[in-house]
């Protein structure tokens, strides 16, 4: 068990994102580690629980990755410490041309 | 008990089959036999279990299929089968074929005894006689290379695809690893995970059979203009479609894919299997009948995932996993294992994959699940 609980989990060592485990404040210095990988990101927005910030900077149409997979593309470049939602990132199959992803679902 | 060896004693029955548990199955074959089966269960409720098929008026293959797997289950030393007498699903007819297992299996019409009363009592002194047979089946040594685990989610929330989900997953390749079986269904929250699963496949065969399952699941969900990707989602931080069936896809593991399990009936193999079910067969809903149709394919065991807190079980045994913090009291009062130190950041899904594997061994040597304490044997 660690020293001090995890504040965000890393879910796949190939991840650039990982997921908050508590609401996150902008500014925040967090690691996540997974499986020998470690990464360390200061927190450029406030992540809310369950949600997704960039452990590296992700280039404008490149992959998202959680569990390994890719979850989307980049719609634009992200920011390590950047928040990751729809505003940034959109499904690979369904909506990356869709300008109402995720306003109305 | 269970040794070093992981090896615990099982129940030995007629056609070879080895089970965890040992009742005694009463099986209504409409709904105008329910009433009487219920109280001949009520009669003796140490060690009977009642299932049956509400809608048997009418003979339909697919709930006839499902029944009858399930009276053939390993974890039934005998079956009574109750009908009224001019149901399409005749009582004989299903005892006939459960019979074929090789257990005690009888089966008594209430037109034919002459009512509640005669029928009552006709059918407990078989019970009596069942039981008696029941307690005396001989025991045989397992490994959890004979056990066969289905996982079912209910009632999902963010917590299942960051910890729930993979805990069961890690346990899945475990019980893999160590030559044992595992499944789950709902493909229909598999979109976009067609390609993933056909490159797990062993065989082009199973691979395109997965791919078809999958788009078929897509076609639908675009059909009715629905898809399982909705501003609750979007505001609990899940991105895409994608996003969300990985975290239900975490469930499935790692291993090969063995199969798509169509039929009722054991696993062809050992690993790991998608069970989609026979068209039309649900003789319940929700939850429970993904349970009972996992028991239907000779499951001994079911893994059921929930975030908002279900307290649904099964006629197996149901081990409940929850990560949701906020359901503390239902968690100690409904859950078999508690995930929530994976959301709390104090444990990993790797450790807490141990824990549920361990706790399922425990179980398939006899320690008794909170679903099967509460009785709570939905059919």
């Amino acid at each position: 068990m660690p020293d001090e609980p995890n504040r965000a989990i890393l879910l796949h060592p190939h991840d650039n994102v990982a997921t908050a485990l508590a609401n996150l404040q902008a500014g925040e210095s967090l690691s996540v580690s997974l499986d020998g990988v470690h990464a360390h990101v200061t927190l450029r927005q406030d992540i809310a629980f369950g949600h997704k910030f960039a452990l590296c900077d992700i280039p404008e149409g490149a992959e998202v990755l959680k569990y390994g997979m890719p979850i989307g593309k980049a719609l634009e470049h992200v920011v390590a410490g950047d928040w990751v939602h729809v505003h940034n990132c959109r499904s690979h199959r369904w909506g990356f041309h869709n300008d109402q992803y995720g306003v109305q679902a | 008990m269970m040794t070093n060896n992981n090896e615990f004693l099982g129940y030995l029955r007629p056609d070879g089959q080895l089970g965890i548990r040992n009742h005694v199955a009463i099986v209504y074959t409409t709904h105008c036999s329910l009433v009487v089966a219920q109280r001949l269960q009520a009669l003796f409720p140490e060690g009977t279990q009642i299932f049956g098929y509400p809608g048997g008026c009418a003979l339909r293959e697919g709930p006839l299929n499902k029944i009858v797997a399930l009276g053939k289950h390993s974890q039934y030393a005998a079956a009574l089968v109750v009908g009224l007498g001019c149901e399409g699903t005749d009582a004989y007819m299903v005892a006939d074929a459960i019979a074929q297992s090789n257990k005690p299996v009888e089966a008594i019409k209430i037109n034919e005894c002459g009512g509640d009363i005669e029928t009552i009592r006709a059918g407990s002194r078989i019970l009596v006689e069942m039981l008696q047979h029941a307690s005396q089946v001989e025991r045989a040594t397992m490994t959890p290379a004979d056990l066969i685990v289905g996982q079912e989610c209910g009632g999902s929330d963010a917590t299942s695809g960051l910890a729930s989900n993979p805990i069961t997953g890690f346990a899945a390749d475990l019980l893999i690893e160590a030559g044992g079986t595992y499944m789950h269904s709902e493909v229909n929250e598999l979109l976009g995970c067609a390609e993933i699963l056909a490159e797990r496949a062993v065989n082009p065969q199973v691979a395109a059979e997965i791919r078809a399952a999958i788009e078929e699941a897509e076609r639908e969900s675009f059909g009715s203009g629905r898809f399982s990707w909705g501003y609750g989602n979007i505001l609990g931080g899940l991105t895409s479609i994608e996003e969300k069936s990985y975290g239900c896809l975490a469930k499935s593991g790692t291993k090969p894919l063995q199969g798509i399990l169509r039929q009722y009936g054991r696993p062809p193999g050992k690993g790991y299997y998608v069970q989609i079910g026979e068209p039309g067969s649900g003789t319940f809903h929700g939850d429970p009948e993904g349970i009972n149709q996992f028991a239907a394919c000779g499951a001994h065991i079911a893994y059921f995932t929930t975030g908002c807190g279900s307290t649904t079980g099964g006629l197996i045994p149901v081990i409940k996993i929850i990560a949701n913090p906020q359901r503390a009291q239902l968690i100690a009062d409904n859950a078999d294992l508690d995930a929530t130190p994976v959301i709390r950041g104090e444990q990993t899904i790797q450790q807490m994959g141990e824990a549920l594997y361990a706790e399922t061994l425990a179980v398939a040597a006899g320690k008794r699940t909170k679903s099967e304490i509460y009785r709570h044997y939905e059919a």
